[in-house]
């Protein structure tokens, strides 16, 4: 599950959550940002009129109208159109202590968390005035092969988290809760004898069969057939122009409508 | 409950075929919220507009384009997106086996058990083999219309599939292009020391989602039409670089 502070959409530059992060009396101020970005060639929705892309929006069913981000509040359902309203800030005080501060609580053997566990990838990136002690952090827990275990809370969530070292930068990596792992023992078999013959030519297998990890080497197959439509069609020349508007909708909380009414007012002088 | 399989199928390596099939093997129970209007609490519906003419556009006006440059887009049809779906296979096949070390916790995507089907002879000489070689088979295979790369591993007694991120779907740690500061022996001696005392083994199941049940008890009070106290975020201090060396010792000092 994807950490997620809302109804805003973030971008890598601008962050996802910004705080600080601790291990005992060293607080270094941070940014979250994203460490995967969905590969699946990203296809734009446009309006068949005119080309033009088309944005996400809320609207209200009742008002027929769009809502801005400062009128959209959370709602936990108690019944039929019967919610309780709860404000960012209410939601904060659930765990305060959390909710601005990643709090390394001890260090862990990275090679001790079993791969089950991980849910999502992210980077912390140094805010200012945070570079040398983030640098240190890292530095020391790769030396290590230790990872930092913390907990924190991000909207409605309390995630549990490994901060690692990865190539210089702070990874960091949601985990699941262990009462989230489901049991396996329904599915493991009832007689799990293992025949040393058997055993014997599968690792004779694995052995003439193992490399190193290059996962460059695999590609979506799909992927791969819609990049080679895409090139088709463009030696076609098969493209459509939409009328000049402001780049994707920004990160969360500004003002959408007013980045559209400025992009509408570039496009109405370039005519 | 490990819950219903999910896709049944073989397991190729090399010129051995074992059957097995997928589960999930986590389930996230979280509290739900909806998005509401603030002024007359509806719950709101997300709709596409027209960044152009800023008015709602109904699906049948909604075409898909894969922008170019800026403004510049290659229409595509969904009958043309249909035809890049990979063909349906029962297979997962492995192509190589890497030592688990080598993985990233990065890649990880999803995990699924295996579950074996008979005859049980092969699959549970693969979990014994992968075991004892401390490998993880690389593999690929098709579920839902999607291809997937995975890790094959042995845990216990079964098998499990770790799916993998695709290598471009991962940001580089280089791009964030962080600055290179140098430290001091001391600062990284000081540093190293500290972490080793804080260290503990894993212990997973230490935590609890404490937080989902405060959050409920919170929904509850104001169902019951109490005030909620706001408590402001606690925020730390920055240390200050020049502070470093300094703060480091005195937290060594409190945890030896």
């Amino acid at each position: 599950m994807k950490l997620s502070s809302g109804g805003g959409n973030e971008t890598a530059a601008q962050g996802i959550w910004s705080g600080t992060i601790s291990f005992s009396l060293v607080a270094i101020p941070v940014q979250l940002v994203k460490a995967v970005e969905p590969g699946r060639v990203s296809f734009r929705m446009l309006h068949g009129k005119d080309y033009s892309p088309l944005l996400r929006r809320m609207f209200c069913p009742r008002e027929e109208k769009m809502v801005p981000p400062d009128e959209i509040i959370r709602g936990y359902e108690i019944g039929p159109d019967k919610y309780i309203v709860l404000t960012d800030e209410e939601l904060e005080s659930v765990s305060p202590e959390r909710s601005r501060t990643i709090e390394i609580i001890e260090f862990i053997d990275m090679k001790d968390v079993d791969s089950i566990y991980y849910d999502h990838p992210y980077y912390l990136v140094p805010s200012k005035g945070g570079e040398k002690a983030y640098s240190l952090l890292a530095e020391v827990m790769r030396r290590a092969n230790k990872a930092g275990l913390a907990k924190f809370v991000l909207g409605e969530r309390e995630y549990l988290v490994a901060v690692k070292s990865m190539e210089g930068a702070l990874s960091l990596i949601t985990l699941h809760y262990s009462e989230e792992i489901l049991p396996d023992e329904e599915i493991a078999p009832q007689d799990g004898k293992i025949e040393s013959e058997e055993k014997s030519r599968m690792k004779k297998i694995i052995k003439e069969m193992t490399g190193d990890f290059t996962p460059e080497k695999y590609a979506d197959e799909r992927r791969k057939k819609i990049v080679k439509l895409l090139r088709k069609k463009l030696k076609e020349k098969a493209t459509v122009e939409a009328p000049a508007v402001e780049e994707e909708e920004g990160g969360g909380p500004v003002d959408l409508i007013a980045v559209l009414e400025e992009s509408m007012r570039k496009v109405k002088k370039s005519r | 409950m490990a819950g219903r399989a999910i896709w049944k199928g073989y397991i190729h390596l090399g010129s051995i075929a074992v059957p097995a099939k997928l589960h999930a093997a986590v389930k996230e129970e979280r509290i739900q919220f909806h998005l509401l209007h603030s002024r007359d609490h509806v719950k709101l519906k997300q709709q596409m507009v027209c960044a152009y003419e800023k008015v709602p556009v109904p699906m049948e006006e909604q075409t898909r384009g894969f922008e170019l440059e800026d403004g510049q887009y290659i229409l595509v049809e969904p009958a043309e997106l249909e035809q890049a779906e990979p063909e349906e296979s029962r297979i997962i096949e492995v192509h190589e086996f890497v030592k688990t070390e080598q993985i990233d916790a990065v890649f990880f995507e999803r995990a699924y058990y295996l579950e074996p089907d008979i005859p049980l002879k092969g699959y549970n000489a693969l979990v014994g083999a992968l075991r004892e070689m401390d490998a993880e088979g690389i593999c690929t295979w098709t579920m839902r219309k999607r291809s997937y790369i995975g890790a094959l591993q042995s845990s216990g007694k079964i098998l499990r599939l770790n799916a993998l991120r695709y290598a471009d779907e991962v940001i580089s740690a280089r791009s964030l292009e962080l600055p290179n500061i140098p430290l001091s022996e001391k600062e990284l001696k000081i540093g190293s020391d500290l972490i080793n005392q804080l260290t503990a083994p894993f212990q997973p199941r230490k935590f609890e989602n404490e937080h989902q049940k405060k959050l409920q008890g919170l929904i509850d009070k104001k169902a019951r039409g109490e005030k909620i106290a706001i408590l402001r975020p606690r925020r730390l201090k920055p240390t200050a670089s020049d502070k470093l060396l300094q703060t480091l010792e005195a937290s060594l000092k409190r945890v030896a």
